[in-house]
């Protein structure tokens, strides 16, 4: 099995003017291709902190974390930002598309970033929003979208770069039970399709399709 | 790349209607100011130029140093020196004028302007060489002790009654007969001056030896610079002084247009500081524009934007702002810059407005420069941030 993603005694120490507030306290974890797995924990258990490492959002203060072959801390912040863009899908709670953007347009935006061309983009970014049932709602706004629908269009987006990992934090947080498990199954399906899924979350009943569970807990790990 | 951040611009200025409207205010006034007064200065100079142009490169003009007035000091020039560079070869002709401001009555009512002077041998050659052409009538003849050739505006505006050919005007409490009324030749003073034989004005005006101004018309062009040092000379030596001045028009031309230029600084330099103010408005709008968009930028850092990415979206946006500052800038610029033409004729001044299109690409690029240095700093402020804290900002 391939091992994707390796925190190796990882460390966050946010510093608080002159406090330093230990955020996460020595963890490791691998995550292999194919998992699903659930990132579980209480608010302050050092969830978002771990979330950002694995996602390559945010780099360690002590520690190791490899993508692949790639130790980050090597990697320039360009380096990691076209890496995030072909590796990782990321879908947030709230506020994750540009509003100024129509869903189509969102979905393509990582696609431009990595300098594939204009027509390219557009068509499988049609394709994708057809995939997640928005066939109508191409052109319309963020803010012309439910709750549910911004969701979809967010996995449409995490999918045009066709990343072997999918980061979604809490996507069912702000949705209706009914809207929340359908987001879920489209996560479950992507998983089935060889896609590696992470999702954090603090609602425990959504780690029941995960094939791994970590549960955090004021910065360290508690059994998996 | 270039045409999504180009789109994205758009759809994010197209977003903050208002905001955008009013910082593009500041641009397009500071833009106004300079593409008018830029084609406005520059206008003034090739109409300035032209007159001169017909008013003949190949005159010498002898005035008194300083300009003491007419007539004011036995310092002044009279007909000796007249005398004097008539002995110079290289001359079609010379001819003394005398120039008086007095009171002028038509029909009992009174006007004040200039009255001239000229010989009767060369008044026709005079006026002719000057390009200056008759509207109606004819020039003064020999003989025509009491006629007068009038300014257009004379006839126009100076009284009441309109002025017409055969009319009587009255100076020093003597009749004149107008026979000739001039071309308008666009500026004020001169469409306002009468003309009369040099002889008539010494005896009215008791000036009888006086000379307010010698024009000397040259054969040859090339010899201007050889003349002209000869009469300072010679004229040096006979009046043994040095209170006369010896111009060509082309000098006279040359140090209108350092005038000008100096005054183009001037007006220029105050229309960049409304400039920099508007540039100032993009700088503040595009902090803004970074403000409210972090999450944005958290959002596009994490599905692969690169600081480089970020930049230019923003860069974009500030240089859209310019180049549409800009474009109505140059628009309210060339447009008040005509309007000013349209004045300064009823002022009695004829401004040929020219709108240069150089001038005006300039001022594009320029808005659009002034767009894109005031974004540098938010840009790269933008570029800077983290994906986690832009992220977290709410």
């Amino acid at each position: 099995m391939t091992t994707l993603i390796k925190l190796e005694d990882v460390h966050k120490i946010y510093k608080l003017d002159s406090t330093e507030v230990p955020a996460l306290n020595g963890i490791s974890l691998s995550i292999n291709k194919g998992d699903f797995v659930a990132l579980i924990g209480p608010s302050g258990s050092g969830k978002s902190t771990a979330m950002n490492l694995v996602g390559c959002l945010d780099l360690a203060s002590k520690g190791e974390i490899y993508l692949k072959e790639h130790n980050i801390k090597h990697l320039s912040e360009s380096d990691l930002a076209q890496i995030r863009g072909k590796q990782i899908g990321f879908i947030f709670q709230v506020f994750n598309l540009v509003p100024s953007l129509t869903a189509l347009e969102n979905v393509a935006l990582p696609m431009a970033f990595q300098n594939v061309p204009r027509g390219i983009r557009l068509k499988r970014a049609r394709e994708l929003l057809e995939q997640v049932g928005l066939s109508d709602r191409m052109k319309h706004l963020p803010s012309q979208l439910s709750g549910g629908q911004i969701q979809r269009v967010a996995i449409a987006r995490a999918l045009i770069n066709d990343p072997e990992i999918i980061l979604a934090d809490e996507p069912t947080g702000n949705l209706d039970t009914k809207t929340g498990d359908e987001i879920m199954k489209l996560l479950y399906d992507l998983n089935r399709k060889g896609k590696t899924i992470i999702l954090v979350t603090h609602n425990p009943d959504l780690t029941k399709l995960a094939n791994k569970i970590i549960r955090l807990k004021d910065g360290k790990l508690v059994g998996s | 790349m270039l045409i999504d951040y180009f789109l994205m611009a758009v759809n994010s200025i197209r977003h903050r209607k208002l905001r955008s409207w009013l910082t593009l205010i500041g641009i397009v006034i500071g833009v106004a100011a300079i593409i008018s007064l830029i084609t406005v200065s520059r206008s003034l100079e090739s109409t300035i130029e032209s007159q001169f142009e017909q008013f003949g490169a190949n005159r010498i003009i002898v005035s008194p140093r300083g300009f003491q007035g007419p007539g004011t000091s036995s310092e002044g020039l009279t007909v000796k020196d007249v005398e004097t560079i008539e002995k110079i070869p290289g001359f079609e002709y010379v001819v003394p004028g005398i120039f008086l401001s007095t009171e002028v009555s038509y029909r009992k009512e009174a006007g004040f302007t200039l009255v001239s002077g000229i010989p009767a041998e060369n008044f026709e050659e005079f006026f002719v060489d000057s390009g200056v052409k008759l509207q109606q009538g004819r020039f003064i003849k020999e003989g025509d002790k009491f006629g007068a050739v009038v300014g257009s505006r004379v006839v126009e505006d100076m009284f009441r009654d309109k002025l017409r050919l055969g009319s009587k005007i009255e100076i020093k409490g003597q009749e004149f007969k107008i026979v000739g009324v001039l071309k308008e030749i666009g500026n004020s003073q001169d469409d306002n001056q009468i003309n009369i034989l040099l002889d008539t004005a010494r005896e009215i005006f008791s000036k009888p030896d006086d000379v307010d101004a010698i024009i000397a018309q040259v054969k040859y062009a090339g010899d201007i610079p050889l003349l002209q040092e000869k009469i300072e000379k010679d004229l040096e030596r006979k009046r043994d002084d040095t209170n006369f001045q010896v111009v060509t028009a082309t000098q006279i031309l040359e140090q209108i247009n350092q005038v000008l230029g100096i005054m183009q600084f001037v007006l220029v330099g105050i229309a960049a500081i409304s400039l920099v103010v508007g540039a100032i408005g993009i700088m503040n709008s595009m902090y803004t524009s970074v403000l409210e968009r972090t999450r944005d930028i958290g959002i596009m850092k994490a599905i692969g934007a690169r600081n480089s990415d970020i930049l230019k979206i923003f860069l974009v946006e500030s240089g859209l702002i310019g180049l549409v500052g800009g474009i109505f800038g140059v628009l309210f610029g060339s447009a008040m810059a005509l309007i000013i033409g349209q004045f300064s004729k009823s002022a009695g001044f004829t401004l040929i407005v020219k709108i240069e299109p150089l001038i005006l690409i300039f001022g594009l690029l320029f808005a659009f420069a002034v767009g894109i240095i005031s974004g540098i700093l938010p840009a790269y402020q933008a570029s800077k941030l983290k994906p986690v804290d832009a992220l977290r900002y709410e």
